[in-house]
């Protein structure tokens, strides 16, 4: 199964590059023709095109919710934006509005999206460094990513968190 | 009074903020544009080899990479004294033309037409490129995805990586085109050129046959008679990446012209309490505060700025536009913020044509892109024009290369005061006595400056990608009224 590895964020801004540092660390344990590990800080449109092609993404990004505890590494499925299309940007290229943008399109997107996401702490001071936290999720949140791929490819791997 | 919060700002990258604040009869006494900080980046750069900045800045921003990758590497250039070949800068230009169309094209696609095309006013939930492609057709979508593509291919391979260029060094670039790269990239200009047209039919079809949105894009609600910068070439057209910077006044007429490298003696920065970020003005004419007009130092760059300040375009279609846009518009200068989305078109087509005749240029494939720094580096500065308007890159190194001192300007930066005083003045005409609680009057609020594409910071891609939006409506004693949530 042709499956990229997309790691998301600024690594020049602090907890924003966790996906990235993610993204590295995997590329080092990785060595199948099949898996593609790719880093990028775009989104959007962007992001999208970057997903033609792939019969599996893996998405590693940052993320900030309510009452997350930093460090939290969540396994999601696209479905978990959807609710939020309409309903919290309106208006915006978010990321459930770009994939249904390329499937009304028909872009040849993956049939499986699966996002790893890191509950982060600080996104607004420019430093090559994660805060301590999140930089301990890094190992973990590797770990369930290499666990997604070897544990049988379209098979879901039942909800994490720690 | 009371104090009505749009927090954050939907459709903008990064994240922002929009308060209003009424008075005791319920009408809008100001209106703020607040953006969150980022910190650090100065101090990030010191200490790194100066070299390493074209490669470093792109990740400032997920939106304009390439602008910053291009102003660094010209800032590089003036830091080494070394002058890049002429392929070298044609090639730079090239790959610059590329860049503005990827940029253009999101913008009117993505972010401006579904407010003209669905309506102002119109459920936000239809109110976006998904609601624009179901009106307009699917087959515009996979235009759109088609010719973002073109660009984005040009990019990446002169660009040498997807997204964030490594191609600009001192002195030129790390690597010429082939004569089959450059074949294939001469396919996708007149694509591209074709899309360009295409794009300003659209506009013309939708938006100006519309008598209303005509009268909506003149309207005084969006209009603010300020001065003008953007850069132009030695024929005083637009130009993305190399020339003067030219500025003109209310009137249309030209009050400076000058080398990017004098940009201090010409823009000041202005500080407020309330924002963290600065306020440049005409050093000239001063700072009086958050007012237009002539005796004011307030400007705006951007796509309209650009048309403004120019006596034209340099490619024959673009031109043709140009024209007609001034013509259905009163003349130059235009004020009318929401002519800036109009200008981006032409722009468009410009860019398009002009990567045409630079992949038709004898010279683009030359090998000669680079010149070699052999002088002393001390200080330098690069300046391009992004996107969303005139970027300056400024940097200073000891003898060695290595950074000393970091200045950036950036387009959103010169447009802070304009944007406050648009979204003042918008939310005037459309907020009367507190009856405020529509999504379609906010929204109309907040097109006043989305016509700026402004591009805040970088943080955008923390999960789920945008911020909710927010609107809290405080009464006259600062309790909390009513609270519009998107969340």
């Amino acid at each position: 199964m042709k499956t990229l590895i997309l790691g998301l964020g600024n690594p020049i801004l602090s907890d924003d590059g966790v996906g990235i540092r993610v993204a590295r660390a995997l590329e080092g344990r990785l060595n199948q023709p099949d898996v593609t590990v790719m880093e990028t800080s775009v989104a959007g449109l962007d992001f999208l095109e970057l997903l033609v092609g792939y019969n599996r993404a893996i998405i590693i990004d940052a993320i900030q919710t309510k009452e997350g505890k930093v460090g939290q590494v969540y396994r999601l499925e696209p479905e978990a934006f959807n609710a939020t299309r309409h309903a919290s940007t309106p208006h915006d290229v978010n990321f459930a509005t770009a994939l249904e943008l390329g499937n009304r399109l028909g872009l040849a997107l993956p049939q499986q999206i699966i996002i790893f996401a890191i509950e982060v702490e600080n996104v607004t001071t420019y430093s090559e460094e994660c805060t301590p936290k999140v930089r301990d999720a890094i190992p973990v949140c590797v770990e369930m990513v290499m666990q997604e791929i070897t544990s049988g490819d379209s098979k879901p791997v039942p909800k994490m968190s720690r | 009074m009371k104090r009505i919060t749009i927090d954050p700002i939907t459709r903008l990258e990064g994240h922002g903020k929009i308060e209003i604040f009424l008075n005791d009869d319920g009408d809008v006494e100001n209106a703020y544009l607040q953006i969150p900080e980022l910190r650090g980046f100065e101090k990030f750069c010191e200490g790194r080899p100066v070299e390493e900045m074209p490669r470093i800045v792109p990740r400032i921003c997920g939106v304009c990479p390439g602008a910053h990758h291009m102003a660094s590497a010209k800032a590089t250039d003036a830091v080494y004294h070394v002058d890049p070949p002429p392929a070298a800068k044609k090639l730079r230009e090239l790959f610059y033309c590329a860049h503005v169309l990827h940029s253009h094209i999101a913008h009117f696609y993505a972010l401006a037409a579904p407010d003209f095309v669905l309506g102002p006013t119109s459920d936000p939930a239809q109110r976006n490129i998904l609601g624009l492609i179901a009106k307009v057709g699917l087959e515009v979508g996979g235009e759109v995805i088609k010719h973002r593509a073109y660009a984005q291919d040009i990019q990446a391979v002169i660009g040498g990586k997807a997204t964030h260029p490594v191609c600009g060094l001192p002195g030129g670039m790390s690597k010429a085109i082939t004569e089959e790269e450059r074949k294939d990239f001469e396919e996708k200009a007149k694509s591209l050129v074709e899309f360009g047209k295409f794009s300003i039919k659209l506009f013309n079809d939708l938006v100006l046959a519309n008598k209303e949105y005509l009268e909506l894009i003149t309207g005084d609600i969006y209009t603010m008679k300020s001065y003008y910068m953007g850069m132009v070439d030695n024929n005083n057209k637009v130009s993305f990446y190399e020339g003067d910077i030219r500025v003109v006044d209310p009137e249309g007429k030209e009050v400076a012209k000058f080398k990017p490298a004098d940009y201090l003696d010409y823009i000041a920065e202005h500080t407020e309490p309330w924002s963290y970020l600065k306020f440049p003005f005409l050093k000239k004419v001063g700072w009086k505060g958050l007012v237009d007009g002539k005796d004011s130092g307030v400007y705006r760059v951007n796509s309209l700025a650009r048309l403004n300040v120019s006596d034209g375009m340099a490619t024959p279609l673009a031109q043709t536009e140009y024209e007609r846009m001034f013509d259905t518009l009163g003349g130059k200068p235009v004020h009318a913020t929401l002519a800036f989305h109009w200008a981006r078109l032409i722009e468009l087509l410009y860019a398009a044509e002009r990567l045409l005749e630079l992949c038709r240029d004898g010279e683009i494939t030359s090998p000669e892109v680079r010149t070699i720094p052999t002088a002393t580096p001390d200080e330098g500065v690069g300046v391009v024009e992004a996107p969303r308007g005139t970027l300056i890159h400024h940097y200073q190194t000891d003898e060695k290369g290595i950074v000393e001192k970091v200045n950036l300007i950036v387009a959103t930066g010169h447009n802070y005061p304009a944007m406050n005083m648009s979204v003042k003045r918008a939310a005037q005409g459309l907020i009367k006595k507190g009856k405020v609680a529509s999504e379609g009057l906010l929204n109309m609020v907040e097109m006043a400056f989305r016509a700026y594409d402004p591009c805040m910071a970088c943080a955008t891609h923390t999960l789920p990608g945008q911020m909710p939006l927010e609107i809290v409506i405080y009464n006259s004693k600062g309790e909390v009224a009513e609270r519009l949530s998107r969340l």
